[in-house]
């Protein structure tokens, strides 16, 4: 089966710029391709005109510390993440959650930026990365500028991209500071590849024995990924406690409202796991700030 | 005669077929191109149940590139089925059929109409065209209340829509009942299962050289998929050829026909290739499923652990169609009360049609749905009493003359004693002063996680039950002048992956003294083979070995009488068996059987209700292992899938449509789900007719596992859960519904 007419791999991004203007959206951006060439499969319509694969861009395969900020290209694959010590120490809930995705065929071609680009509500990459507040560099309409990592998604596998005709380049978050720590776990059904029930990541900022400030991120909970502001408005100034974080849980299971899916999971199951959930990665983020370790759980080979 | 030992019976030899399938090299049904082929796509029913009134193929017929579009009058004789011919070729009116109401759907993998095109594009296009008019029936979806009274009726023939019905009646129940000091009750539910073999199903038809109406395809009976396609185009036998190329799995679910008949169909009727490929979803949704059950089981015993009595009520979903349900509940049947000596017994079982998929063949075929039942009470009935499960299996299971439930005893040979003794000896129990027992099992430092160990056994039939005819042929050709220089075997018996072709150049090269790499097999092809009768009911080592033994005697014999090339055609002929007495069930149920048990470590995640299988210890009587390696194979492949079924596979079915016909949604076991230890315990206590003592074992695996882990979980959690799949989110009810894990 024909899935694309020509595969183009550009060496920059004026390059990739002008492949995409030369087939005035009928060429689509491929960064891994391990979502789109399922969906171009499960279409069974025309071959697409063209591809063209960003994975090549020099500029948008690196990971680096750039002017106190951390920078990871769109082109990155999730086994590079997973592999590199800077974001071990950085962004754990990053490693974490790269490291589940798929089987390890998956994490060696799909990329961060591909699982950003896709907009899925519950994409691993993509729930660490709202707990990171990072930012997306994208060119949009010929214009290159950075958004909050939020905006990129407009509703379920809505991007604010048009992967006809826009880019995604990197992602930029600030270094892991002083008493600063992230976590990230996921219930999923009992396999390695299937796609989550629910993932939580966490980032979290402690002043001696006190939760100063936090950022959560639970997803699927709505049309895209979301923070759950009751629960990071309760959180901080709170001890960083047992009491604390079962009162969290609790508040979580209260404010979110998970909805059922067929396949996958009921509202309630979601519901009770969102408990599970958030007392588990609070207390791994908790732990890892008192002590300033920061050891990736969970990752797959 | 030179006699090259490491090449025969009872060693690890290498696959004949294994080089092939690593690279990619060995041809499937759906690698087989030709030139000038055509494609077919079908046109599956769009409703439940319904009266089809008409078919305007106009349209599609119209279509560029459409060849050929047939319908339900363009099929000789419009009905099929593996043990009764109950379902139209294809759904429409105007048909000659048998089947009153051949113009009915009754389920959603009906068929109405196929299309055959010059291109799969074109056919898929078409498909879509035909126009049918439906006239919708009243549907029922559940077993129990399809046999309820004024529920919609799908087969004219069977009111209440029971299928089937067996009886059991042994002993005094009553009486028994009065001797009982402990009596336990269970309710016990059992959902579908796909078969998810690797190769979906696909085949090629077209006119051979001598002008047959051949069909390449991949099935597990060559001469029952050749005697369906001939019976429904009213063609002589001889006029129809069916061959198997390399076959991706089976496990039952290629027993009934797929895309055998139309094929043959349309290349006979347009004397072209025809060929057909069906996509992953398109597999999951229109072959037959395992049966769901419900069985609610009633067992008594006295003090000293004496199983006294013994009441059973087993249900099984058929869908729309018989499929091989009545063989399959027959089966479940006498497998509901398990491979133990009860002298009380009521069993009553029905297989029910529903507009549900039609459930059929699948390893194991009714034993795993009795055996759940039976080791779920047995574990109980232990539980009650005070004594370990082992324990009260040994003072129960069956020994050499025992009764079984039908009133006749087990062939010789029976040794469900000394398996339930090695799998516990090589698991977690020790035999003291007062009998097998175990020690605590350790538990981690996480409170969220408990762990737990299980244990059950099962017994399994070896081949085919309760009178069906049950035979199968072989010849075996010897070549040389001086010395044997080759040997050529044929027998249709199907390879679908589980080696049976090396296990048979095995035996005939033990059976012809000579070494395995003399031995050629002619196989799979009606015009190259008699009947073997099918692969399934674990048969296949044991009447392939006693078919190629007895022809390769033979031949022998010509041969020391100097024929060259010294040829015998020998068919062999198992004792027989009977059916069940309809109103007590008694009978000689089968020639030979299997005995299996298995322990389990299991770890269950309380708060999420995720169960992860970390050990599982089984052992297996296989009479002989002809082939080791291959049998260590079959018996990790068993427990896997049966994991798989006991744990992750959870088929949704809603109004008889199959909402999850992917993959990605209906989970089986990958590398990263499959234990951390599968210890295989291989016994050899011979089997007094098996060939060099073997007996069938590619099921029994398979059917103590979802009972062991039930245990198990039980042991870790206190609590019985007595259904399956136990998905994360049943789990989690059960616990929270206990109070165990709640935040």
């Amino acid at each position: 089966m024909k899935l694309w007419h020509h595969y183009h791999t550009p060496s920059s991004i004026d390059e990739a710029l002008a492949l995409l203007d030369h087939y005035g959206g009928q060429a689509r951006v491929i960064a891994g391709g391990t979502d789109l060439l399922v969906d171009l499969r499960a279409e069974e319509g025309e071959p697409f005109p063209a591809l063209v694969d960003i994975t090549a861009i020099p500029e948008l395969t690196i990971i680096e510390t750039r002017n106190n900020q951390i920078i990871i290209g769109a082109g990155v694959t999730h086994n590079q993440i997973v592999r590199s010590p800077l974001l071990a120490a950085n962004a754990t809930c990053l490693v974490e959650s790269c490291g589940v995705v798929g089987g390890p065929q998956v994490r060696n071609v799909g990329t961060l930026g591909g699982n950003v680009a896709h907009a899925l509500p519950a994409g691993d990459g993509t729930t660490s990365l709202v707990a990171l507040d990072a930012e997306a560099e994208i060119i949009l309409n010929g214009e290159r500028r950075w958004v909050p990592i939020l905006e990129m998604y407009q509703g379920p596998g809505q991007s604010l991209i048009n992967s006809t005709h826009d880019l995604l380049l990197r992602f930029r978050f600030a270094p892991s500071g002083k008493g600063e720590a992230t976590a990230f776990k996921r219930i999923m059904r009992p396999q390695g590849v299937a796609l989550p029930i629910l993932g939580c990541a966490v980032w979290l900022r402690l002043d001696g024995a006190t939760i100063v400030e936090s950022r959560v991120c639970i997803a699927p909970a709505g049309p895209t990924p979301l923070r759950v502001g009751e629960v990071e408005a309760f959180l901080n100034g709170q001890p960083a406690s047992e009491r604390t974080i079962h009162q969290t849980a609790e508040l979580g299971q209260k404010v979110l409202h998970p909805r059922t899916s067929k396949y996958r999971a009921t509202a309630d199951y979601r519901r009770e796991m969102i408990g599970v959930l958030l007392r588990r990665t609070l207390t791994l983020a908790v732990q890892r700030a008192q002590t300033g370790a920061a050891v990736p759980e969970g990752v797959g080979m | 005669m030179a006699k090259d030992k490491t090449f025969t019976v009872g060693h690890t030899v290498k696959r004949i077929d294994a080089v092939g399938k690593v690279t990619g090299e060995a041809v499937y049904p759906g690698d087989v191109s030709m030139e000038g082929q055509l494609w077919m796509k079908l046109r599956f029913s769009d409703r439940v149940h319904a009266r089809v009134v008409a078919i305007d193929t106009t349209q599609a017929a119209a279509l560029p590139g459409v060849v050929a579009v047939f319908t339900a009058k363009d099929v000789p004789n419009n009905e099929y089925g593996l043990t009764m011919l109950d379902q139209p070729v294809l759904c429409g009116p105007g048909s000659n059929s048998i089947i009153p109401g051949a113009d009915v759907v009754r389920c959603y993998m009906d068929c109405v109409a196929v299309v055959v095109a010059e291109t799969e594009a074109a056919a898929a296009e078409a498909v879509q065209l035909v126009d049918v008019t439906y006239e919708d029936l009243p549907a029922v979806f559940d077993a129990e209340a399809a046999m309820a009274e004024g529920a919609p009726r799908l087969h004219a023939d069977h009111p209440n829509n029971v299928l089937c019905h067996y009886r059991i009646r042994k002993g005094d129940l009553a009486a028994g009942w009065t001797q009982a000091d402990v009596v336990v009750e269970g309710e016990y539910y059992t959902g579908y299962q796909e078969h998810a073999y690797l190769q979906p199903e696909a085949g090629i038809g077209y006119i051979d050289d001598a002008g047959r109406v051949t069909v390449i395809v991949a099935g597990q009976w060559v001469h029952e998929d050749q005697e369906q396609i001939y019976h429904a185009l009213g063609l002589p036998a001889d006029q129809v050829r069916v061959i198997y190329p390399a076959i991706g799995g089976a496990f039952g679910g290629r027993e009934d026909m797929s895309v055998q008949i139309v094929l043959a169909l349309a290349a006979w009727k347009l004397r072209r290739p025809v060929k057909i490929q069906w996509s992953r979803e398109e597999s999951i949704l229109y072959h037959h499923k395992r049966h769901p059950v419900r069985i609610r089981a009633k067992w008594g015993a006295t003090r000293d652990g004496r199983v006294v009595a013994a009441e059973a009520i087993v249900i099984g979903d058929a869908g729309a169609y018989n499929y091989t349900t009545n063989k399959v509940m027959g089966n479940a049947n006498l497998m509901a009360t398990g491979p133990y000596e009860i002298p009380n017994i009521h069993v009553d079982t029905y297989g029910v049609y529903t507009n549900n998929i039609p459930c059929g063949a699948f390893r194991g075929f009714g034993g795993p749905q009795g055996a759940f039942a039976a080791e779920g009470q047995m574990n109980k009935l232990a539980e009650a009493l005070g004594i370990d499960p082992v324990e009260i299996r040994m003072r129960n299971a069956l020994q050499e003359g025992s009764l079984l439930s039908v009133g006749t005893p087990l062939p010789p040979g029976v040794s469900i004693p000394q398996v339930i003794e090695a799998c516990a000896r090589e698991s977690f129990w020790k035999k003291g002063d007062i009998g097998w027992s175990r020690p605590q099992h350790p538990q981690p430092d996480n409170p969220a996680l408990r762990r737990g160990v299980g244990f059950a056994a099962a017994f399994k039939n070896v081949g085919f039950s309760f009178g069906a005819p049950e035979q199968s042929w072989a010849t075996v050709e010897l070549y040389g002048q001086t010395e044997i220089e080759e040997v050529v075997v044929r027998h249709a018996g199907a390879e679908v992956g589980q080696g049976t072709h090396t296990v048979m150049i095995q035996m005939a090269a033990e059976a012809a003294g000579v070494p395995f790499a003399k031995v050629r097999l002619i196989g799979q092809d009606t015009a190259e083979t008699l009947n073997s009768g099918s692969v399934s009911a674990s048969r296949m080592t044991f009447m392939a070995g006693n078919a190629i033994k007895g022809a390769a005697e033979q031949a022998l014999e010509k041969w020391r009488n100097e024929e060259r090339p010294a040829v015998a055609t020998y068919q062999y002929r198992p004792p027989a068996t009977t059916p069940y007495d309809p109103e007590t069930g008694k009978s000689e149920p089968n020639f030979a059987y299997g005995y299996v048990a298995e322990a389990v470590e299991v770890e269950v995640d309380i708060e999420t209700g995720h169960i992860r299988l970390a050990r599982v210890i089984c052992a297996d009587d296989v009479g002989q292992a002809v082939n080791p390696q291959l049998v260590q194979g079959q018996i990790e492949g068993a427990v896997v899938q049966a994991q798989g079924y006991a744990i992750m596979e959870n088929l949704i079915s809603q109004e008889g449509r199959i909402l999850n016909p992917y993959l990605s949604t209906y989970l089986i076991p990958t590398i990263l789900d499959v234990p951390d230890e599968v210890k295989s315990v291989i016994l050899e206590y011979a089997d007094p007719i098996g060939p060099w003592g073997a007996r069938g074992m590619g099921e029994m695996p398979f059917l103590p596992l979802s009972p062991a882990i039930v245990a198990a979980v039980h042991d870790a959690t206190g609590i019985w859960m007595d259904f399956i799949p136990l998905t994360p989110e049943r789990v989690v009810a059960a616990l929270r519904e206990h109070g165990l894990g709640v935040i």
